[in-house]
């Protein structure tokens, strides 16, 4: 996180991780579609091979809410790794400074070694770059729900439970689920952010009204509410 | 002793900077843009970066201008209203109250109207990238359509102007409607704000590649190092190893030494006659003790020669004497057990770099071998010949081919065919199971038979063999014999062979 006090700026850096074809870069167009248009900024996609993500996508997005008269900006940058395993040293630039991931997974029963392996790939670059990855705001994705052949949702219900990390179901293609777990990490990070900065006080946004503003931004406006609960642990419990 | 790992970078390659058009954008491209919007629009145009700074300026002065600019006072005024154009902020929601001003949708969703004390005007329009302020375009002067003739404010600025001159000139001017103006205005806009996103790109991507190799590179070191710290550490258990080897070898030869010696001169009645059953003892204890120095010499060898620590002494030399040698010696032996010993020696003359002394113990072993395991009447042949050999034939014989290796062009031999002698150890023994060919020349093994277990041995012989004959650069293998018996084949690099042929060991293992 980047604060800037004299420009009433704060910029969070949000990453999407996980294996290669895995459908991050979907995500993030699904995205790019859906943000209100003077939220976002062009979606950049860097250097591909067949559509594969060399180095990485970044789209900006900037939230504003108006505290006493003057606006206060949010910008939100939102990253893809390449999943692809060769790309590791790309993936560790992209990571540094994350404040919070999105761990994109693919749903079908054949990828689950290579979610897993995925998984344990992140968790060595956080220790690699001396933070743990416990003190990360993190949401899993399980993506691609529009197949056949994918982890049944009752498996996945049940091992969302019983872990601490919210879980969405997604199908990126559709745009289906894409801004509740988008949201979802924005929440997190930003709660995360305010306990460890208080940006409440030294910036004046309260958390709520900041994700009030987001929220809109997003199309749901007046809604947060909603779109805090869409996890499966929210609404299973 | 473990060197200090390099961190990852500590810094956010792709961190949220702001991005300047100036860092990004060519000034001449901006120039050119320019030029070819005045052209096509006769408009002028200005590119100012957030700071305020101008950029890129094309405009040819109207004729308004000019005669405004002939004064002092009116060259003051018309500076006092361009700088009051370059800092209008129009990205501002605040009110705009001094007159000049006009903003809205209806002009094109963030451009502003500043109009000038002429009755002219200037449309500024904002640069936006990642949804920040980076600079503006300044368009104008231009007469809008709606303008009649000289204004009040004219006339109160510069009251010595000639009002009739300037009507005729201002109402000369070609008129610019504002819903033209503001497609000309966003169409510049959009264009600037693509040429700024891809420049940025290109940026992005090349500091990528060069971050993504750095940090290839980093990594790779980091495995470097451990792999190297991984060597040191098993080669100086490797040292230690053979440090111990050696030592206990020496201190058990030592009482054995004297051991053999005493038995002996027991048994040859210097201290006394013995009786039939005390000589017999003393005999067995002077056969054990010679078995046990055999043991421990042959291990010492091993120890040696794994180590690295037996250096060879290569000098030029033939094969022929040496194994004239170890024929006469082991032939006596071999006639009392009723095995023939047969050398065939066939155009062997090649110069061999060799340590003469360790190849007869190679060829002590190995017909030693062959001898032993072959039963009376049978027939040990040794022969030897010069060979003409592949280039690279011995080292892929070890499965070390260098053939992927990176540098192959400059490592790999010259091709040309080399000389090599081939010592073939021929017996119509026992024979070697197929499955236990590779396995005799590990250290103790030994072919699990009655034959072995009737004649003791240590199972070192062959592995000391092998050692000996890889550290010429030769191969040595073994065959079947039809229809029964063993084939020990020793293929011995010339001399000139050896000189060309690569170093196969890498630096960081060689002793
Ligand atoms: N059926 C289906 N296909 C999807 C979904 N999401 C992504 N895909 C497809 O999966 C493929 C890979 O998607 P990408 O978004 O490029 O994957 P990625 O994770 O960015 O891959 P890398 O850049 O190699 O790491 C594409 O063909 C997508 O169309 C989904 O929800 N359902
Ligand atoms: N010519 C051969 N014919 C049949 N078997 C052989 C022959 N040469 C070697 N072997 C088998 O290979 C084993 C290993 O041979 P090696 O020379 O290493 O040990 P050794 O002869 O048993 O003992 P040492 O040579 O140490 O006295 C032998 O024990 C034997 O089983
Ligand atoms: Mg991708
Ligand atoms: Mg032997």
């Amino acid at each position: 996180m980047q604060l800037n006090f004299a420009a009433r700026e704060v910029a969070i850096k949000l990453v999407y991780y996980g294996p290669a074809l895995s459908g991050k870069t979907t995500n993030l167009k699904a995205l790019h579609a859906r943000v209100a248009e003077e939220s976002r900024g062009r979606l950049m996609t860097l250097d591909t091979k067949d559509d594969r993500t060399l180095f990485f996508d970044v789209l900006p997005l900037v939230f504003r809410a108006d505290v006493d008269g003057a606006t206060i900006r949010v910008r939100v940058k939102v990253f893809t790794v390449p999943g692809q395993v060769v790309h590791s040293s790309t993936r560790r630039l992209v990571l540094q400074g994350a404040d919070g991931i999105v761990f994109v997974a693919d749903s079908q029963v054949s990828e689950t070694e290579n979610n897993a392996a995925s998984f344990l790939d992140l968790r060595a670059n956080f220790k690699d770059m001396g933070r743990s990855l416990a003190q990360v705001p993190l949401v899993i994705q399980f993506n691609k729900r529009d197949l056949v052949k994918i982890r049944r949702d009752a498996e996945i219900d049940d091992l969302a439970r019983r872990g601490t990390d919210p879980v969405y179901k997604a199908s990126a293609t559709r745009g289906e689920g894409v801004i509740e777990c988008f949201f979802g990490l924005l929440e997190r990070a930003w709660r995360s952010l305010d306990k460890e900065h208080d940006l409440a006080s030294t910036l004046g946004l309260p958390s709520d009204l900041f994700l009030e503003r987001a929220a809109a931004s997003l199309g749901y406006d007046e809604t947060a509410r909603a779109l805090s609960a869409a996890s499966v642990r929210c609404c299973g419990s | 002793m473990r060197a200090s790992r390099v961190p990852p970078p500590a810094f956010d390659v792709v961190g949220d900077l702001n991005v300047r058009i100036e860092d990004v954008v060519d000034r001449e491209d901006l120039f050119e843009m320019c030029r070819s919007a005045q052209a096509l629009f006769g408009l002028g145009v200005r590119v100012y970066s957030s700071e305020g700074a101008l950029l890129a300026n094309e405009g040819r002065e109207l004729s308004m201008c000019g005669l405004v600019n002939e004064t002092a006072a009116g060259r003051a005024a018309c500076g006092a209203t361009v700088n009051r154009a370059k800092s209008v902020d129009p990205l501002s929601s605040a009110e705009v109250s001094d007159g000049y001003l006009a903003r809205g949708r209806a002009l094109g969703a963030d451009h502003v109207v500043h109009a000038c004390f002429t009755g002219l005007a200037y449309r500024i329009v904002p640069l936006v990238y990642e949804t920040r302020h980076v600079g503006r375009i300044v368009l104008g002067p231009y007469a809008p359509a709606d303008m009649k003739e000289a204004p009040a404010l004219l006339v109160r600025t510069l009251p010595t102007l000639d009002r009739q001159e300037a009507n005729a000139r201002l109402l000369g001017l070609p008129r610019f409607e504002p819903s033209a103006l503001a497609q000309i205005a966003q169409h510049l806009k959009t264009a600037l704000e693509v040429i700024i996103f891809s420049s940025h790109k290109a940026y992005l991507t090349s500091k990528m590649h060069l971050y993504s190799v750095r940090e290839s590179y980093r990594t790779l070191e980091e495995k470097n190092e451990r792999l190297e710290e991984a060597l040191a550490r098993l080669k100086e258990l490797d040292r230690l190893k053979s440090n111990f080897l050696g030592t206990v070898s020496h201190e058990l030869r030592t009482p054995l030494t004297s051991i053999i010696g005493y038995s002996e001169m027991l048994a040859d009645g210097i201290a006394g006659p013995l009786a039939t059953e005390q000589a017999e003892f003393v005999d067995t204890i002077h056969r054990k003790g010679e078995q046990l120095l055999a043991l421990i010499v042959g291990l010492l060898d091993l120890s040696k020669l794994e180590s690295g620590t037996m250096s060879l002494r290569y000098a030029p030399m033939q094969i022929g004497p040496t194994l004239k040698e170890v024929v006469s010696t082991l032939a006596p032996g071999a006639l009392k057990k009723g095995v023939e010993v047969e050398l065939a020696l066939d155009r062997t003359f090649c110069e061999l770099a060799g340590d003469a002394e360790r190849l007869r113990q190679v060829f002590v072993n190995l017909v030693d071998n062959a001898v032993k395991f072959t039963p009376k009447g049978g027939k040990v042949t040794v022969t030897a010949t010069v060979r003409t050999i592949e280039p690279g034939a011995l080292s892929e014989v070890r499965g070390t081919s260098d053939v992927d290796d990176i540098g192959i062009v400059l490592l790999a031999a010259p091709h040309l065919d080399q000389k090599a002698v081939e010592v073939t150890i021929t017996d119509t023994g026992i024979g070697i199971p197929p499955a236990d060919r590779a396995k005799v020349f590990d250290a103790f093994y030994q072919v699990d038979s009655s034959a072995t277990r009737e004649h003791g041995g240590t199972g070192l012989g062959l592995s000391i063999v092998r050692r000996i004959v890889e550290a010429h650069h030769g191969v040595v293998s073994v065959q079947a014999n039809e229809p029964q018996g063993t084939i020990f084949v020793v293929t011995l690099p010339s001399a000139h062979a050896r000189r060309v042929m690569p170093s196969r060991v890498p630096p960081a293992v060689r002793p």
